[in-house]
């Protein structure tokens, strides 16, 4: 067992030496995950996004949406790599930290039946990504597929700010 | 190249969570991460097993696994294989997305042509690479890359046309870069092709069928019964629209007009990773199965064309919309069509089969032929002269090839 903590503690220590330095840390996504974030989200207004280091639109988006966690310090940003397996936790990590993303909460899927991942989030979800879910303080899901709108996502941001407003 | 072969990341990876969980991930098997049962070469640890039978009735199977490719083929209709022979000799980062799989086609004479990709850097840019085999699967020459372009390239599809001729077709970013030359946008990629007078040694200058098409999505590639090359492919229509298109060559050197297959109106900017099928029936009407999340219609759909792609019918529903339907398959078999795909219910991905004796005006019930409870490659179907057959590769039960039995 010490020798298996050693040899994990070798690769973490090889993989990760950037997530280190950056204090990011990169969740394994697997069954029952989605309704962890939900629960630890519910009642705050949470951005989910998911991408995946080998889609051309995700590489464009993915540093908006760094600026949009500076814009907007009162929204949860939770990403989640939604890559078919093998994932690649260097260059998701990397993707991360140069979006400006590594302080969100990282996530990426850890479990070889993707589908299983995918039907406990949405069924109706086929995998294509990015794609976006805006949960809202009242639980409400806005789904946006494909690259998401900031303009989009900057209105609902502040269209949750004031329901916090409203509700102080 | 990358340092980190796909196979060592996901085992990596399934190490490190094991320690951020501590003793909860210590029980974990380190393939949990992996689509594939194992990491050697062998067949049982394939994630893509893609299946032609040849002209004598040899079943040939082209495989990814263990980060190489092999192909073995079988005298008995998948019940015994031949000893594998690798095809790549290094350690290559090959293109994992969902739609990409290596591509395999056997002429009349039985020489063996292959296509695949892989990612030939860190920002994942793709490269087609080809080989062939001219001693009956033996021995493959070495690798090439179809195009000595070097801009990213994707989803080959291969065909050996009656005269011997290989037509090729895949996915090319070249154009992107005098786009952005002149400051102007480069939505998805180019459908180029070329064709091998060689059996797949050499291929001609890469010409380009159209641009902007959808860069994340297999080909869907079939002959007509005159050996003219007719591609499926997801489009980027006016709008970012990623709608299906046709495209018949005229002469294997030259393409022809490209025609809408349907209107579902799926604007989205991102990688459905989920590309079309095409057969042709001995009638000459076009089959085309696919999916789409569009505005019109969300779902698997069925059209056919009986005016070589010119027209096509009202997109027919396929599966249980509540069961995730996906990867449809279609085949013009010798008894008939039959079409195949996934379904999911939470637990269990199951193949449905549906078929039709009329060409596809109507279509039986569907009824599951197979079911797996873990990830699984795509279902596909291939026909000798007789019989249709299911090729599927699962990573709980590995790899299934089973003959379709008639009518429900």
């Amino acid at each position: 067992m010490k020798r298996e903590l050693l040899a994990a503690a070798f690769l973490l220590g090889t993989l990760s030496i950037t997530a280190a330095a950056e204090d990011a840390e990169l969740k394994p996504f697997e069954r029952g995950s989605w309704q962890q974030i939900v629960h630890s989200h519910a009642g705050r207004p949470t951005l989910v996004h998911f991408w995946g280091v080998t889609c051309g639109p995700c590489k464009v988006e993915l540093p908006q949406l760094g600026q949009f966690m500076k814009d907007h310090p009162g929204i949860d940003v939770v990403t989640i790599s939604a890559d078919l397996v093998p994932n690649l936790p260097d260059a998701t990590r990397s993707m991360l930290q140069k979006a400006g993303l590594s302080p969100a909460e990282n996530w990426m899927f850890s479990d070889g039946f993707a589908d299983r991942l995918r039907f406990e989030i949405d069924p109706a979800w086929q995998g294509d990504i990015p794609r976006t879910m805006l949960i809202a303080r009242s639980g409400a899901v806005t789904t946006i597929e494909g690259s998401a709108e900031m303009p989009e996502l900057d209105k609902w941001a502040q269209g949750q700010a004031a329901t916090t407003g409203s509700r102080q | 190249m990358r340092d980190v072969r796909p196979v060592l990341g996901a085992a990596a990876m399934a190490a490190v969570f094991a320690l951020w969980h501590g003793g909860a991930f210590a029980q974990m098997n380190h393939q949990h991460a992996s689509e594939a049962a194992c990491e050697e070469t062998v067949l049982r640890c394939a994630s893509k097993v893609t299946p032609a039978f040849g002209p004598d009735g040899t079943l040939w199977l082209v495989w990814m696994a263990g980060g190489q490719i092999s192909v073995a083929s079988s005298k008995d209709d998948g019940k015994t294989f031949s000893v594998p022979v690798q095809v790549t000799r290094e350690n290559l980062n090959l293109d994992w997305g969902p739609d990409a799989r290596p591509k395999i086609a056997i002429d009349r004479k039985g020489r063996i042509a292959l296509a695949f990709s892989i990612f030939r850097d860190k920002a994942f840019n793709g490269q087609v690479l080809t080989t062939q085999s001219n001693d009956g699967g033996k021995s493959f020459a070495p690798l090439r890359p179809i195009t000595s372009n070097n801009e990213s390239q994707r989803f080959a599809a291969i065909a050996f046309e009656p005269d011997g001729t290989v037509f090729a077709a895949w996915l090319d970013k070249r154009n992107r870069v005098p786009a952005r030359q002149n400051g102007k946008p480069y939505d998805g990629a180019g459908l180029f092709f070329a064709t091998s007078k060689d059996g797949g040694s050499t291929y001609s200058d890469a010409q380009l069928v159209a641009d902007n098409t959808c860069e994340c999505c297999r080909l869907g590639l079939a002959l007509d019964g005159a050996g003219r090359p007719v591609i499926v492919f997801r489009n980027i229509f006016e709008g970012g629209v990623r709608d299906h298109a046709v495209v018949t060559f005229k002469d294997p050197a030259l393409p022809g007009e490209v025609h809408r297959v349907s209107r579902d109106d799926w604007q989205i900017a991102a990688c459905p990773h989920h590309g079309p099928s095409l057969s042709i029936s001995p009638s000459g009407t076009y089959h085309v199965a696919w999916y789409t999340n569009g505005r019109a219609r969300k779902g698997l759909f069925y059209a056919r064309s009986t005016d070589g792609g010119k027209t096509f019918s009202n997109p027919l529903p396929i599966g249980e919309p509540n069961r995730s339907p996906s990867r449809p398959q279609v085949i013009a078999g010798p008894n008939g069509l039959m079409m195949v795909w996934k379904e999911f219910d939470g637990e269990k991905t199951e193949i449905k089969l549906m078929t039709s004796q009329d060409d596809g005006a109507s279509w039986s019930t569907s009824r599951g032929i197979a079911s797996t409870t873990d990830s699984s490659d795509h279902p596909l179907l291939v026909s000798d002269s007789r019989r249709v057959y299911l090729s599927w590769m699962t990573k709980a039960d590995g790899y299934r090839f089973q003959p379709i039995e008639g009518e429900p």
